[in-house]
């Protein structure tokens, strides 16, 4: 049963992300006045990605994008999706941020090793990024499970009820969703993979089927991500109910993206650090003193 | 068996002093023998032995904390003498190395064992001296280390020495067991100045802010190999002391709750461990020098200790105890796999090297499972006790220790990227094109830390029910767990099936890999690099100046290195002054005769 | 058919997404360049193609070469087209590459690119327009589906060719001078 279940949150992810995607690409595009790609472009990018004949830089690099493509599936099964839990019980906040980190070192690891200096470089940003934005997203959430006294994310959606937490904890919320963009790597935390500033960071060295790999890791990422805010503020649900709150979230998060510029990675960090982690800050004032909604 | 054992020892460095004489490779191989032999007798020993030391009655007591503490030093110690069975060639004096290091073994093992509080003084003491005559065999600044070492562990241990003597003209007994039962009906500030006082030598040895700033100097210029020790095991004597205080006397009981079940002193613990930890990790960002960056990182570790021995409960006690051994064997695979570049290359500096790990694999997977398990990513056994912490903290509501641990642990990433980026990746530097791998003796014992760290992170029992017998022993309230499952009252997670999805996913992955078209290899230096032709590709590195841009935030911070190097100055000058005045000049003289004068007339005589 | 045209069914499917999802290398070294940009935005859009930019050459599909090149870009040009990855395509964009355009009695301009790199499709004019250069996608859309777009295997098969005219052109293709080393 187990392994249907996993196989069930993977294929999830993969399908559902992969589309998500392709229509937060459209969004952006009739944002910026233009008709915009297929829904299924990204099906066709990974695919194609796969089939072509790359370049490897030796075996990190190639060990890299495995255990960067891996730690991100193995996190992927940890996570509910609404009611759908593949190890119920073991969805214990902290196991899931600190499996996540096995992916990006697994990512960071490769692309460094690939010996370009863009890709450390915009992999010395990508961690720099991460201190800013980790800090009043694990403030807030922890306050939220200080609040619940359980760290099982499933628990919480089931106290949640029918009082999203996005109503009790609306400060909370608004801080996560900010964190939201960074881990996400949307503008205006974008400076990591800058395209025409560091030539996409971490990915410049990357060919074919590296490339489509590591497609896919950032799909799973997203989805990670996502699936984590949705279940912690907006409830789970089931299935489809899920998916459905969780392409609202996805598409405020590309239409945000999609109008501002980007911050230069010293100010991501000093507004991380300033205006979001004083809020979380009054945030878990408020739930020590049990003044939730 | 413990005296024995301290016999033994003692002998031992005797001897390994003289064989070094005659071979410098038998001195490690004594230690080595020494240490597995003890490893074996300790492992067997029950707890709870009561033994005379040369004719002084009970002074030994062999408790869960000192098998616990002994067994991580002796793990620390096998695998630092191994190693040195290579590395003792490029050793300065490589006998007195020997018998030094056997030194420092036995005097650490004697503060494990003992429980009386002045005899534990003296093992300390004999450990520190062992130490701090290693270390200016280091670099050429490695004298002024030593200065820092000794002066700031003086600080520790003569409050401790003071605070035990405080305590004897009060009880007239020296064993820690027998104070214990009567320390808590004493009035408030004694207790007070006394935990502080014993406290402070643990603080002082194990890197605590604000007596932390030796640590770079020592770690950073410490002969390579004895680096490991210093960080892995000597500072553990500081965690051992504040294990052994905060627990053996009721601290909980005897202090007034200050928030959420914790109580003041254990509070104001806390708080130094915050400040090490931001401290630590800021500090460690910035570092060039991999050494010196990793003994930063002790500093935040430490910090870790001591919140998690500091919250005193089930979940958080266990949580510092457990990161006492996983810092340990990390930082042990950090400076071996740290030593044997150095042996290779011959520097330190993380911008001179880059792309060893074309050259050197096996040290390169030492260091990634060490960084990993420092930086608590599972499946090492770092992330366990870092889980443990957290869970504790989050608990209690502790929002602002959490920031400052959420800091160090995202910080961690940033600073063990620095030398995993710089030194082992990017591009092979040319004049290190034909550099080789570590010598067998060397890649032996950094292989069976690795195996040992990962082993210990998926089948954490072993290391948890020694844990649990320190709890018993202190009759807490004990850490559950069945088999792989760690279970507090917030939930629970299973090691093992972490570890089975993340190889399904690393078989998943692999499988895509395989079926897809071969990916060819290409040299380093075929590298994008904007259509511009490069041919020193040593300079198409980047490692100076890593964070730059995050460095660039916090510069001109206040520095307590620099507070007491201007303390050392005021010092400098009061003594310049005096040696002014007894010059054998006229001046000087004239000086004196005039001060007479001025005194005779004064008094009018 | 020749033997440089066969295909097996998994290369036929996999050119199906090729033609699909073609990331292209803006290497700008003319000014046809200028012409990307309306192609892109909003009037054109060529994402509905499924087309976009992309930062380096190890990631990309199609190599642009936006007009004339002298013998300073085109070494540029052969290097960066070395490192793509395998298949990839090349567009010439204007009369320049095909004779050199108007610079074509200058003394340092390539008059023909596919001398030194395999081209597979040109486009006329000087500048082609928008118009003309979606039309150009469409059509190289078309050769990958049916397999004609097979400069990267005949740039393997006439490896010698191809050197021996890169060569005679420019000395050598990586330089080594004061600036450089």
């Amino acid at each position: 049963m187990t392994a249907v279940r996993v196989a069930q949150v993977l294929l999830t992810a993969f399908f559902f992300g992969l589309t998500f995607e392709g229509i937060g690409r459209k969004v952006t595009a009739r944002i910026q006045k233009r008709y915009g790609p297929p829904w299924y472009q990204n099906f066709i990018d990974v695919f194609k990605t796969l089939t072509k004949h790359g370049w490897t830089h030796g075996w990190i690099f190639d060990f890299g994008v495995l255990m960067a493509l891996g730690g991100v599936i193995a996190t992927l099964s940890f996570v509910p999706l609404g009611n759908l839990v593949a190890f119920p019980g073991l969805d214990n906040f902290f196991v899931i941020v600190y499996l996540f980190t096995v992916g990006a070192l697994g990512m960071a690891m490769g692309m460094v090793g690939t010996g370009n200096p863009w890709a450390s470089i915009g992999v010395a940003r990508a961690l720099t990024l991460m201190l800013g934005y980790e800090v009043p997203y694990l403030i807030v959430i922890t306050s939220m499970l200080y609040f619940y006294k359980t760290s099982n994310i499933s628990n919480i959606i089931a106290a949640q009820g029918e009082i999203w937490n996005i109503f009790r904890f609306p400060i909370g919320a608004l801080v996560a969703f900010i964190s939201l963009q960074g881990m996400l790597g949307k503008e205006p935390f974008e400076a990591p993979i800058a395209p025409a500033e560091i030539a996409s960071g971490p990915m410049v060295e990357l060919s074919a089927k590296y490339m489509g790999l590591l497609m896919l890791m950032n799909t799973f990422m997203e989805f990670v991500e996502i699936s984590l805010f949705v279940d912690f503020f907006l409830g789970g649900g089931t299935y489809f109910v899920f998916l459905l709150k969780y392409l609202v979230v996805w598409i405020l998060a590309v239409m945000i993206s999609a109008v501002l510029p980007r911050f230069r990675i010293e100010q991501a960090v000093a507004f991380y650090w300033t205006v979001p982690i004083l809020l979380a800050f009054l945030q878990a004032f408020l739930v020590i003193n049990g003044w939730v909604f | 068996m413990m005296q024995t054992l301290i016999t033994y020892l003692a002998v031992g460095s005797i001897v390994g002093y003289l064989l070094s004489k005659v071979n410098r490779h038998i001195g490690p191989i004594v230690l080595f023998a020494l240490s597995i032999y003890s490893l074996i007798i300790l492992w067997n020993l029950p707890t709870g032995a009561v033994e005379n030391l040369y004719g002084f009655e009970g002074v030994l007591k062999f408790t869960a904390l000192s098998r616990y503490f002994s067994i991580l030093s002796l793990i620390v110690f096998a695998s630092f003498s191994f190693f040195n069975i290579s590395w003792i060639d490029k050793a300065k004096n490589p006998h007195a190395f020997n018998a030094l290091s056997i030194l420092t073994l036995l005097g650490t093992l004697g503060i494990f064992f003992s429980s009386n509080l002045i005899v534990l003084y003296i093992f300390w003491e004999l450990a520190v001296l062992g130490s701090l005559f290693i270390v200016p065999m280091g670099k050429e600044e490695s004298r002024k280390a030593a200065i820092w070492y000794i002066v700031i562990s003086s600080i520790g241990t003569y409050m401790f020495l003071y605070g035990v003597f405080m305590l004897y003209s009060q009880y007239n007994t020296f064993d820690v067991f027998e104070i214990a039962k009567y320390l808590p009906h004493e009035s408030s500030s004694f207790k007070w100045i006394v935990l502080i006082l014993l406290l402070a030598a643990g603080i002082a040895k194990s890197g605590i802010f604000p007596l932390h700033t030796w640590l770079r100097n020592v770690h950073g210029n410490a002969p390579d190999t004895f680096s490991a020790v210093l960080s892995g095991q000597l500072v553990k004597m500081g965690s051992y002391i504040l294990a052994l205080v905060l627990t053996i006397f009721p601290v909980s009981v005897m202090f007034s709750e200050f928030y959420n079940g914790i109580n003041l002193l254990s509070y104001l613990l806390i708080w130094l461990g915050n400040i090490s930890i931001l401290v630590g990790t800021l500090m460690a960002i910035k570092q060039n020098d991999m050494k010196m960056l990793i003994a930063y990182s002790t500093v935040a570790n430490s910090g870790y200790i001591l919140i998690g021995l500091a919250t005193l409960d089930k979940v958080g006690y266990a949580g510092g105890l457990f990161h006492v051994i996983n810092h340990a064997l990390a930082a042990t695979m950090i400076f071996l796999s740290f030593a044997a570049v150095v042996y290779r290359t011959g520097t330190t500096k993380i911008d001179e090297l880059g792309g060893l790990i074309h050259r050197m694999p096996v040290t390169f997977v030492t260091y990634l499972v060490g960084i990993i398990s420092l930086a608590g990513i599972p499946p090492t056994s770092g992330f366990i006790s870092k889980w443990m912490i957290f869970q504790s903290l989050v608990s209690r509501g502790m929002f602002v220790t959490e920031m400052f641990t959420f800091i160090g642990s995202i910080g961690s990433f940033l600073y063990v990227f620095r030398p995993l980026a710089g030194v082992f990746l990017g591009q092979l530097k040319s004049k290190h094109k034909d550099v080789r791998e570590a010598p067998i003796f060397m890649t032996i014992p950094m292989i069976l830390l690795v195996t040992l760290t990962v082993l210990w992170g998926i089948f954490p029992q072993q290391v948890l029910m020694w844990i649990t017998d320190i709890q018993k022993e202190f009759s807490m309230t004990v850490f559950q767990f069945e088999g792989t499952k760690l279970m507090t009252n917030m939930g629970y997670w299973d090691t093992w099936t972490v570890f089975v999805m993340f190889a399904v996913g690393f078989i998943i992955a692999a499988v895509i890999y395989i079926l897809m078209p071969k990916g060819k290899k290409i040299p380093l230096e075929d590298q994008y690099t904007s259509g511009e032709f490069l041919h020193n590709y040593d300079l198409y590195h980047y490692a100076s100046k890593f964070y730059a841009f995050f460095e660039r935030e916090y510069e001109g911070h206040p520095s307590f290195e620099d507070l007491y190097l201007s303390f050392v100055n005021v010092l400098k000058a009061v003594g310049k002054g005096v040696d002014y005045l007894a010059r054998r000049e006229a001046s000087a003289y004239l000086f004196w005769t005039a001060v007479v004068l001025v005194i005779l007339l004064w008094v009018r005589w | 058919m020749s033997k440089i045209d066969e295909r097996s069914v998994w290369e036929k499917i996999a050119d199906q997404l090729r033609s699909r999802s073609m990331w292209m290398l803006h290497y700008c070294t003319g000014c046809g360049a200028v012409e990307l940009p309306p192609s892109m935005t909003s009037r054109f859009d060529m994402e509905r193609l499924g087309m976009g930019p992309m930062a380096t050459p190890r990631q990309a599909d199609i190599f642009l070469i936006t007009g004339y090149l002298s013998a300073k870009t085109l070494r540029r040009v052969i290097y960066t087209y070395e490192k793509m990855a395998d298949p990839k395509y090349v567009i010439g964009f204007g009369s320049c590459t095909i004779n050199g355009g108007i610079y074509y009695d200058s003394y340092s301009t390539i008059n023909r690119l596919d001398y030194y790199i395999p081209v597979d499709l040109y486009i006329a004019g000087c500048m082609p327009r928008p118009e003309a250069i979606l039309n150009a996608f469409n059509q190289l859309m078309e050769m990958i589906r049916k397999g004609e777009a097979n400069g990267w295997k005949r740039y393997k098969e006439n490896y010698e060719w191809y050197k021996q005219n890169q060569l005679r052109s420019l000395g050598e293709v990586i330089v080594h001078d004061e600036f450089h080393e």
